[in-house]
Formats: structure tokens, sequence, C-alpha cells
């Protein structure tokens, strides 16, 4: 089902946890009208035209934007070379034993129907058919992986940087007598530090994978055969085509069999299909498709009771669920979006980095440095545009968050998962309460006429009406009573909306409003004692009870009762109107209907109530009530009210979710629009053409909102019918579908521009799991190759968890923007030093070795703090990120962190130097072109502007000093930068200084700084040296500047929305 | 036709719907014919699309990041979008170089002209050697050999020309010319002729045509620089045999009367002393590379540093052939 959830309208809210209690409540489908869903008409939406995506259309749409017209017929998939095998794979079951006679299946394998197979034959079948197991898909070495880690995403930046390093200190080698050593050691630092975080990931995901590990089922398998007519227990390994089997309830079916007899035996698909219901199985032949057909038992499913005795058609990877092993294993999975996103950033990079090398090294040249010496400084500029802590920071910081999702129980495999949930914009998934917050309440009331809130607030201070009317409290009164949830106990202190109640949804949700409105419902019970009820069924759909009244003098005994609206009306002859009975009459029927209609359209799910007062002289004192045979009046009641109740949905759920299920379309559309998922309103082509009275072909398909696609349509439609499908319907069923089915689902969307995320249990799921931007596995009852193919594993199946997931995806996301922009933004202090040494011929104002300081030291820790970052705004009211165009890093995060902020540092750096260069003796004025004797090691007498002669040593020191100033204001102005990076929106004052890590991290740097100043023996070691208080603050001013000019721009960013400053600054 | 119960209640309703309000499925009707109408625009819209779509596919290449000429947009900005963000950058930076101008002038304000404010880096002065190379290596007899050492030598002793020094105060041998608060600071004379044989005058090879070069020594300038007890120069041959030095002036002697110095601007014609030492290389030693260190010696200035091999000392290598 496709079901998009718009959250501008509050019309298509889903009550979602209706759905287990509904489909419990379907019978068996067997004999059902399929003609009806069928034929969807396909044929007719390519009559008319496609609505183009466009922005405009709302944010349902958005997903859709990017969308590519791939001609391409999408049976015969374009895939590379050697995929034959993956197509054919992708094609349904060639099984066609189910329609043979049993004669024709002992002929095809040589079998007997009574003493099965002969031993020689059986060990025969074994040599050649091999082993009755899966494959196990083949494993990645541990070095692969390693090397993985190594050299993917990020990585590659620094491997260039480094091997630029050392190219460039070769060329110095070869033609320097005295090669500056920079270039080695920064080449060698880049190198340790993409082996060390590619060691650090590395052992990140192979813990994960331990835990994977300790899913995997040990016990070997049984089988019951029968081999020369004798019954023998095999490991299930040794089965073979054949064989004669028996499976009892509880077993697991060793093979794919062709059942030759039965005895009641029920066998539970829901691993291959999805169908929830157990389904029986019997010789005959049902149906052609061998999923569908009742003869054919499946590997790995399980008996649920009876016994049946079958051959054995297709063993290890050639039964239904080893293909779909095999397929999902030999699916190619696309890069994760934050890998693209991180591609993205290095192309932006690289793209600064070699534009500042060129430019820079034309320059040069024009400057009359020689050929090589540019090429040295080329080289240089490039490398130094690497920023060297961000691949550890963006390491540290998806671990931290794969962490704190490991504690709420979301096992992420991978770590660039992490994020992916968050930027999802489609969910495929059977299971609806991902989706809704499960926490179903009152949301309107009708009575007395009229709609009304409910006031779900604590201390009711939201009352929107009189809560002493009459019909109000009788209202209360019967769904109080009416009602059998009740609050578990030990819960008094609770406020009553947290409290745990034992009971089915609506009716906690009633107990809660009740609660909240008219105090105790225990005691309201208690008063009414209970004489009888009649539960809740579906041939009924209603409820009643009959109870005491309050009054002791009162002998007569109040029915109640709740349920369908329109059962309830029927029942009643009167109604309840300002506390008083009146004949239900036309007007109040209609008045009735319309209420009806306007709650039903706000997608809740509306109740009646009614009561009456039994008659004491047909009811006396002690009458007995017999519920199973009716002997009291169930109608002529009198109508009270309505209450609609909604189950909100969840804010964070992505634009669209597509709801694939293994159930029949019946089921499957019913399910649906019980909890929403086809919306009240929204109908299908067939329901438009019922209500019409009109062929299907002649509905415009424009029309319908919604629809149900059968699975087996979807082999019939080619690759723009399938688009159509999912472009022009908002609400979109998908019903019966095959494990190759979902496959073809999850590459439409992703055709369609939108990050799939597939969740499920089943083997069927796991192609669909393993195709998906991110496949979300259940760790209890998920099979074990649904969780080799996911990306993510929900430890305690709870699918709420999907929503941390998706909530912390996109504060990673977020967060990461703002360590990146913070990380970036010191890249300009620390390349313009350089640009400054080369034009300007001043002493160079910041080493590489300082550099790397920042980078690898004091940078890290407030880096890695963003990621601890509280959400600016609420994230998850927010729509997912459009991948087209919310980028990670984009030109605009560039322009504020190199053209701006970056500017800033990069001045108060350069004033810290200029500062102790004057303050020792050099005033700017003399540096300028000083360079070539500055760094002449023969020039020991060189002049200051005091006419001062410095030795060479004399004045490196003071050069050295230069640099430690220059970092340690580099430090201070990343204060102000780490702030400033906290919000991208708001002010700092509305976010607050609560990041602990944060706090930790400036005290950090500040004093690793003052260490790498201080420390003795760091003049040798680093050669950075102490500095005299006063330098400290130098970049004072500028650290204040940058925070003041951020905080400038961000409320401007605030007070004009879509404004300029937006347009050019907002990252 | 067995449903959910959701569904048959639909159905009432619709059923309920359709009976009650007949004008219901009129409007219904109208519905269905704005879609058409919709519909044909956008079947235009997306026809247009696509033709645009089918146009501009081929064409759209990386000349059109550079220049649309359909948005007019160069460089994936409009014109005023450019000439806007330029602005601001000018803007921008132009009031970041004020603030930069200004945290600098405010910063210049507080130096002192003739104090630099940090001078202990400089605490303990280098020595410097001229004529200027780690390495003197030359053949006596080939003057072409040696011009530029010695052209080095003159240019530096240019300034202590008798007739220059002969303008300067005659000062009180072996002690500091303190005069901290006159306005007007004397300076000290250091006649070339002091320097003998080495001084150019008489023999202006400075000896390097005899095969015994004159070697000058001077202390690096610095302000305000006392050095304690008696500082003279003290040269060794680091080699087997000892060398046989001479030194102009005699003893080595940097007198006391040329500290402290005030610095360039109150100080314009000072001069530092010099020592000379001139290496008398007998024949054995010709042609062989001669290894010599000066220390600044007989004060507290270190000359021992590890790191700088030229505070307080300079080596020196000296190969004379012929």
């Amino acid at each position: 089902m496709i079901y998009k959830i718009q959250a501008t309208s509050q019309g298509h809210f889903t009550r979602v946890q209706h759905y287990l209690l509904y489909s419990a409540r379907q019978k068996p489908h067997g004999e059902f009208n399929k003609a009806r869903w069928l034929y969807f008409g396909c044929s007719q939406l390519l009559v008319h035209t496609v609505r183009m995506p466009d922005s405009t259309y709302g944010r349902s749409d958005s997903y859709r934007v990017a969308t590519t017209q791939d001609k391409a017929d999408r049976s015969p998939k374009k895939k590379k070379g050697g995929t034959k095998d993956m197509d054919d794979l992708k094609k349904e079951v060639p099984i066609t034993e189910h329609k043979m006679s049993i004669e024709e299946v002992c002929r095809k394998f040589n079998t007997d129907i009574v003493q099965g197979l002969t031993n020689a034959k059986a060990a025969e079948y074994l040599i050649r058919d091999g082993p009755n197991a899966l494959t196990p898909p083949p494993t990645t070495p541990e070095w692969v992986k390693f090397c993985r880690q190594l050299f993917g995403g990020f990585s590659i930046l620094l491997w260039t940087g480094a091997i630029l390093c050392f190219l460039a200190y070769a060329i110095q080698a070869a033609t320097e007598d005295e090669p500056a050593g920079d270039n080695l050691y920064l080449g060698i630092v880049l190198t340790a530090v993409v082996v060390i975080t590619g060691c650090f990931s590395y052992f990140q995901e192979a813990k994960s994978s331990k835990i994977m590990e300790s899913f995997k089922n040990m016990v070997p398998q049984q089988a019951l055969v029968i081999r020369e007519g004798e019954k023998v227990t095999i490991n299930a390994e040794e089965v073979v085509g054949g064989d004669l089997i028996e499976v009892k309830g509880g077993d697991r079916i060793p093979a794919d069999i062709r059942v030759v007899s039965a005895h009641g035996c029920k066998v539970d698909n829901s691993s291959l299909t999805g169908e929830s219901e157990p389904q029986s199985r019997s010789p005959d032949c049902t149906h052609d498709n061998p999923l569908e057909t009742r003869n054919v038992a499946f590997f790995s499913t399980n008996c649920v009771e009876g016994t049946a005795r079958g051959i054995v058609i297709c063993t290890g990877d050639r039964t239904v669920m080893g293909r779909i092993a095999t397929l999902t294993s030999g699916l190619e999975t696309g890069k994760t979006p934050i890998a693209k996103e991180i591609e993205h950033f290095i192309h932006i990079i690289t793209g600064v980095a070699v534009f500042l090398g060129v430019t820079f090294f034309i320059l040069a040249i024009i400057l009359g440095y020689s050929w090589l010496e540019a090429v040295i400084f080329l080289i240089g500029i490039i490398v130094a545009n690497v920023p060297e802590g961000l691949l550890a920071t963006v390491t540290v910081c998806l671990t931290l968050t794969a962490k704190r999702m490991a504690k709420k129980n979301c096992l992420v495999k991978n770590l660039e998962a992490v994020e992916t949930l968050g930027s999802t914009s489609t969910i495929c998934s059977d299971k609806t309460g991902t989706l809704t917050q499960n926490r179903m309440t009152v949301a309107h009331m009708w009575f007395d006429n009229q709609i009304h809130e409910a006031d779900t607030t604590e201390d009711q201070s939201g009352a929107s009406f009189d809560k002493s009317s009459v019909t109000w409290l009788s209202l209360a009164r019967v769904a109080g009573l009416c009602n059998r949830a009740q609050f578990k106990a030990g819960q008094d202190s609770l406020p009553i909306l947290k409290r745990d109640v034992a009971g089915d949804a609506s009716e906690s949700a009633l107990l809660k409003c009740i609660e909240l409105s008219c105090g105790s419902v225990r005691a309201m019970r208690d008063r009414n004692k209970k004489v009888a009820e009649i539960p809740f069924n579906s041939t009924n759909k209603y409820q009643l009870s009959v109870h005491e009244t309050e009054d002791p003098n009162d002998n007569r005994y109040l029915l109640v009762m709740k349920g369908a609206p329109e059962r309830i009306l029927d029942r009643c002859t009167t109604i309840l109107v300002q506390g008083k009975e009146q004949p239900m009459d036309e007007e109040l029927k209609e008045a009735f209907q319309n209420a009806y209609m306007e709650l039903g359209g706000l997608g809740e799910r509306v109740l009646g109530f009614c009561h009456v007062l039994l008659p004491e002289d047909q009811y006396p004192k002690g009458f007995a009530f017999d519920t199973e045979d009716v002997n009291f009046q169930t109608d002529n009641l009198c109508f009270v009210g309505l209450m609609s109740m909604i189950d909100p949905p969840r804010a964070a759920v992505p634009d669209a979710v597509i709801m694939v299920t293994g159930d029949h379309p019946i089921t499957a559309k019913a399910i649906a629009k019980g909890v929403g998922i086809i919306s009240e309103g929204n109908e299908t082509v067939e329901d438009i053409a019922a209500r019409l009275n009109i062929p299907v072909s002649q509905v415009n398909p424009r029309d319908a909102k919604a629809c149900v696609v059968h699975g087996t349509d979807l082999k019939d439609l080619s690759q723009d019918q399938m688009d159509d499908i999912l472009r022009n319907h908002t609400e979109i069923v998908f019903a019966r579908t095959s494990p190759q089915q979902k496959l073809i689902i999850v590459e439409g969307c992703q055709r369609l521009g939108a990050i799939v995320a597939v969740t499920g249990d089943g083997v069927n799921d796991s192609p669909a799991l393993k195709k998906a931007d991110i496949g979300v596995a259940m760790g209890i009852s998920g099979s074990d190759v649904s969780k080799q193919a996911a990306d993510m594993i929900l430890l305690d199946d709870n699918f709420a968890s999907i929503v941390t997931g998706v909530e912390e995806g996109r504060l990673i996301f977020d967060n990461l923007k703002k360590s990146i922009a913070y990380t970036l933004t010191s890249n300009i202090p620390e390349i313009t030093p350089f640009l400054f040494f080369i034009i300007v011929n001043i002493p160079l104002p910041l080493g590489t070795i300082t550099i790397l300081c920042i980078d690898l030291g004091t940078d890290m820790v407030p880096a890695i703090s963003l990621a601890y970052e509280t959400a600016e705004s609420d994230i998850m009211k927010r729509q997912p990120r459009n991948p087209a165009r919310d980028k990670l890093v984009n030109e605009r995060l560039i322009s504020i962190a190199y053209g701006q902020i970056g500017m800033i540092q990069a001045l108060g750096g350069f004033f810290a130097y200029f500062v102790i260069l004057a303050e020792n003796g050099f005033l700017p004025s003399r540096l300028v072109g000083i360079r070539l004797n500055w760094d002449d090691r023969s020039t020991n007498d060189l002049e200051d502007s005091y006419g001062q002669q410095w030795t060479y040593e004399q004045r490196k020191i003071v050069e050295f000093t230069c640099h430690t100033a220059f970092f340690v204001s580099i430090v201070v102005v990343q204060w102000a930068d780490v702030i400033i990076c906290k919000t991208r929106r708001n002010s700092v004052f509305q976010q607050g200084m609560r990041n602990k890590i944060l706090i930790f991290g400036l005290f950090e740097e500040t004093a690793l700084a003052a260490f790498l100043s201080y420390c003795p023996g760091m003049d040798v070691a680093l050669r950075m040296y102490p500095l005299k208080p006063s330098w400290w603050f130098c970049a004072f001013p500028y650290s204040f500047l940058i925070f003041v000019y951020d905080e400038i721009r961000k409320l401007l960013l605030r007070r004009n929305p879509g404004g300029w400053v937006e347009r050019e600054t907002y990252y | 036709m067995s449903s959910s119960p959701q569904e048959q209640n639909r159905e009432q309703k619709e059923e309920q719907k359709e009976e009650q309000k007949e004008d219901v499925k009129e409007e219904e009707v109208k519905k269905d014919m704005k879609p058409e109408d919709n519909q044909n625009q956008n079947e235009e819209r997306k026809a247009e699309k696509w033709e645009e779509n089918k146009k501009e596919e081929p064409k759209e290449s990386w000349k059109d990041c550079i220049y649309n000429p359909r948005t007019g947009e160069f460089m994936g900005r409009t014109a005023s979008s450019w000439g806007l963000i330029l602005l601001f950058y000018l803007v921008f930076y132009g009031f970041l170089a004020g603030m930069f101008c200004l945290t600098m002038w405010v910063m210049l304000q507080t130096l002192d002209d003739n104090v630099p404010r940090y001078q202990d880096r400089v605490a303990n002065p280098g020595l410097v050697i001229r004529p200027h190379a780690a390495e003197i290596s030359f053949n006596r007899s080939d003057p072409t050999n040696y011009n530029q050492y010695i052209q080095n030598l003159h240019n530096l002793l240019q300034r202590y020309n008798d007739s220059i020094q002969e303008r300067n105060d005659l000062c009180m041998v072996g002690e500091y010319t303190e005069q901290d608060n006159e306005p007007i600071k004397k300076v000290c004379q250091f006649k070339r002729s002091m320097l003998r044989q080495c001084s150019g005058l008489r023999d202006s090879s400075f000896g390097f045509a005899e095969g015994k070069p004159c070697i000058i020594i001077k202390m690096n300038r610095v302000i305000g620089l006392k050095p304690q007890g008696d500082p003279y120069i003290n040269c060794t041959a680091k080699g087997d045999s000892p060398l046989r030095m001479q030194y102009y002036p005699s003893e080595a002697r940097l007198d006391k009367m040329f500290f402290p110095y005030y610095g360039n601007k109150a100080h314009a014609d000072y001069v530092q002393p010099l020592v000379a030492v001139q290496l008398l290389l007998s024949r054995e030693d010709l042609n062989v590379e001669q290894t010599v260190e000066c220390k600044l010696e007989g004060t507290n200035l270190r000359n021992d540093d590890d790191r700088d091999k030229f505070m307080g000392r300079v080596v020196f290598r000296v190969k004379v052939s012929e």
C-alpha cells in the first residue's frame, strides 16, 4: 500500500493499532472476487497524461521531483554482463510440479509414493544435487572489509593529499640540498590519520557484525523421510529431490515439497509470502501460481498443525526460499545517501582546492618563482585544503549516533546507514504501526447536535463545552460503563495520559478521556454494577452491557451500547438533546449523518453511543440477562452521541509510506481503509466506478487518489506504467506481492528519486531489504536471511524504534553539517598564511605542525561535541530532505565557512602574527619581501625595523612563536565558531549552552593549546614556544566579531524567511 | 460480498449520501469535469516539458554551466544575483579590512619608536663574518677568484672610512657610552685604519693575494646591549696543526665604549666595532681546508647554544689554493 501522510491536512490520519485488531478479525479469504482487483486500470492510466511532478503540488510530491524517464523496458533489467542469473531469479518461481499429478511427480523423481526413494538413489541424488542447504552468501574476507574502510569515501581525499605530500617531498629532495621535512611529515600524518580512522571504523563495524553472528541459529534441522519404506530421521541437509517426507505440526519444512496427502495440515507461510494467516495444505492443485496453490509446502516455512506427506521437489538453493536468498545476496546495493553526500562534499572541496592551487600556481609563476617551486606551492595549497580531522570527526559522530541508537535497540550494521533513515522519503512496510504514535486519543465528540473538541489536557484547562450538560454526563456514563479497558494497577501517581491501560486501543482512549473529564471510571463502574455484557464482535458491530443504576431506589437496569454509528442509530428511536429525550426525526438523522461524515472525513474512527433504562415491569430486579440468546431489548434505544478517536501519525514519518503486503487485496484494502491508509473520501478507480455505476474503463484514473495493485499485475506493468502509479496516486496498496515484486516496487521508487526504507522480517522481504537504501529487519522474529540483508536491525522488534532512527538520522545530518561548517572554517586561517607567504614574501605565519595541531588536536573535541547538539526545531515536523537539493555541504556552507567566518579568523591570526613580530622589532612594513633573507640560513645578521640584527635561529624562534600565536588565535576564534555553529537558524541565546560536551570541548581545546605552548620541551618537540599572556588576547576582538556577525546574520535570517540572507547563507 | 466493517460503513454511507443528496452527484460530475480541464493543461504542460527536455538535454552541457542563455545565468547566477553577492562581499571585506587596519593601528600606537617591546630573543647577539660566505675558497694567484670577497669587505668598511669616522666622537676606552637621556646620541669612532693590515687601505686585497686572507668578525647590533666584562674575539683552528692568526685591533677586543646601541632612529650613524683576523697560512696550509671557529669571550654573553650556531660564535672554512 502506498500511503502518503499530508501533515498539512488533518484528513489523512492513520488509525493504526487497529490494524492488528482488524487483520485478526479477517476470516481466511479464499474465494474473493479477484476480478475486481486484478484489473486495476493500468491500460487506462496511459490514456491520460501524467501530471508532471512539480514542487508546487506540495509536500507530498516533493520526493518525486527528481525523476528520470528511463524508457527501457523494465522486465529485462539492464545490467552488465553476467547478470542473466539475476534476471532469471527476479522472475517468478518456475515450479510446475503442483500442476502434475502425483504419479507424474513420482515418475519425474523416480520415487515411490509408498516406499520413497531407495537409499542408493538418494545417495546418487545427494551427490548430483549437493546437500539440501542454502549456500551461505559469499562472505567478504576481513581484509577486503578493512580495505573498504581504509580506501572508501572520505579516505580517498586524505590518501590523495598524502600522495601529493610525498610527491612534493620527492621533488624537494631531488632539487634542494636540505629539503624542509614539512611535506614528508604531513604525508606521514595524513597516512596515519587514514589508517587509524580506518581501523577505528573497521572495529566498530566488526563489533556490530559480532552481535549479528550471535543470531545465527546453530541447531541442525532434522527431517523425517521415508526411504525404502522405512521412516528414518535424517539431517535435513541430506534430504534430496524425490524423497518422501512427513511433516507434522511444529516442524519446519525441510525442502520444497509437493503434498501427496494431508490431514488438517496448515502451514505458516508468513516468512515467504507475508501472509499472516496459516494456510491449509492439501494434495489438490488450487492455483496456477505455485506460491498460491495448496499442494506445495515450502522450505523453511513452518507446519503449524496437522500432518502432511509430500515428495521433495526442490532442495537447497533451488527451493523458492533458496532462490530468494540467492537473489538477495546477488543484489548490488547503491551508495548510502551519506556516502553520496560525502562524495559531493569531496567534489566541492577538491574544486576549491584545485581552484586555489591553480590560481596561486599561476600567480607564483607570474611572480617569478621557478616551475618547481610553483609546483610545490600548488601541491602545498591543495593539501592544505584537505581537512585532516574531518574524517575522524565524521566517523566518531556517526559512531556516537550508532551507539545511541543501539541503546534504543536499533542495531546499525553499517555506520553510514545511521543517517539514511533520516532522509528516507518513502517507507515500504507492511507494519502500519510504524507510522503512528500508537496512542489513540479521543479527538471529537458530537452531542446536543454539536461537534465538540475533546479536551485532552491533563488539567482540563482546554474545555470547550459545558461539562454539566446532561447529555454529556450520559455520554460519559455510556463511554465509561460500556468499556472493558482498565488502568493497570499501581499507576495512581502517574498523569492519566501516561498510564498504561489493559484493553483495546479505542477503549483505552475512551477510558482516559472519561477519567480525565469525569473523574474515576472505576468508581463509576462500582456505582453501576455490571450485570450482563455482550463484547464487540464483527457481526453485531456493537458492544453492550447492562448495569444497575446509581440510585439504589431505582430498580431499573441501565443498558448501554456503543458501536458503529450507523448500526447504533438503527437501533435508536429517540435521541438525547439538551438532556431531553426526543424522537429521532429526519432532521436529527441528517444532523447525525452530517456529524458522522464530518468526523469520518477527518480520518477519525467514530463510535456511536446509546443507552436505555429498561422498564422495571419487563426486567425486574434479578432478571436473568442471557447474552448468548439475547432475551432483552436491544432496539428502541436512546441515542446519546458520537465520539471520534485518532491515532495521531508520528510527525516524523516520511513523505510517502508504501505499504506492501502479502495479504489478499480485499483484506489489504479493508485494512488500509480501516487504519486510514486509504483515507476517508479517497477512492480507488473501482470505488468510483461502483459509485457512479459506470464501467471501470470509463473512470478517469486521475480522480482516484488511492489504488490497490495486485502483485501479479506488477509483472505486466511497464516501467512507465509503474512510475505512473507511484507518481499519481497518493495512497497505493500493493497486495499479494512476491519477493520479486517487492524488489520491483523498491526499484520503482528509487527510480523516482526517493530514498527508500524497507521494513520486513520474512525471507520474502530480504531482496527488497537489500535493495532498499536502508533495510530494517527484526531482531527477534526476523529470519537470518532478512537480517543478513538489512542495514539496521530492531533488536526488540519494536517498530517505533524506526522513529528513533528517523530522528537520530535527521539530527546527525544537521549536526554533521554543523561539524563540517566548524571544521572547514579553520581551513581558511590555515591556508591564507601560506598564500601570503608566497605572494607578499612574509615569514610563514603558520606552519604545518601547528596546522596539524589544530586539525587533529584542538578542533577535534569541539567538532565532535556538535554531534551532541540538540535539534533546533522540531526536526520530526520537517519534510524529509530532498537529496537533490538539501546537500550536506552546499555552496552556502562553503561561502559562510570559507568566505566569511574563515576570513575573520584569518585576520585574527594575522593580527596576532603581526603583533608578535612588531613587538619583537619587525614592523609589518619591514616584513613584506623579507622572506628570502629570512629563510636564508647563512644570513645571520638580518636587520629588523629598529636596526637590531638577528641570527637565523633567533628569528626562527620568533617565527615559531608566531606560529604558536597564530595557532592560539585560531583556537580563540574557534571558540566563537563552535558557539555559532551550534545553531543554523536560532540564536545561541535561544538554543542555550546545555551541551556539556561542547563546554568541555571549549575548555579542552584551550587547555591543549596552553599545554602545547607552555609545556617545557615543546620547543624541541613541536617547535612551539611559550606566548606572552597578552598575545592570547590578540584574536579576542575577532572572536567577538564572529559571534556578533553571525548572530546578526541569524537574526536577519529569522526575520526574513526566504529572504536574501537565507538564500545566500542558510546552509 | 464479504468485506470489513469499515468498508460496509462506507458503502452504507455512500448509499445514504446518494439517496439523500442527489445534488452531490451533480457536484461529483462537475468535479469529474474539472480535472479533465486540469488534465488538459497538465497534458500541455507535460508535453511542453517533454519537448523542453528533449530539446535541452543535448544542449544542457557544461557550456550552460558557464552561461545559460535561457535564464541569463552566468555560472549559475543571474547578473543581479552576482551583483548582489559581489557587493556584499565587497562591503564585507571592506569592513574587515577596516577593522584589521584599525586593530593594527592601535597596536602600532602602543609601540616605542626606539626600543622594541621585547628583546628576549636577541639577548645574546650573534657573530657574523665578512666576507659573507660559510666557505671561503679561492686561488690566491687569480684575482678574479677572490674579487667578490674583497669587494664584500670594501663595502662593509665603507662606513668605517677615516674620513667619515673623524666626524664621530672619541669615547672613553673601556667604558659604556651611556646616553639614555640625551636627545641626540653621539656615535663613537671606529676608524678603518685601526684594522691595519686588514683595513684594505694599504693592501686592498686584504691579504687574499698573499694567501693570508683577512676575515672581519662583527657582533650583531642589539639595542641596549651592554656586555659585561671585557669582550674579545678568540678564534681557533679546528685542525691538528695550530694556525697562526693575527687580530686587529690587537687583542681582538670589542671595546665597551661602543655599547649600548640606541637603535637606528636615534643612533643612525652608529657603527659597531669590528675585529679582523688574518689567517697567517703557511705554505703547508695551502690547498687544505681550514676550519676556524671564532667565539665571543670574556663576557656574560652566551656562545655555546646547542641550536644556534651563530650565537656568540661563528664557524667558517677557508681553503686557499695556489
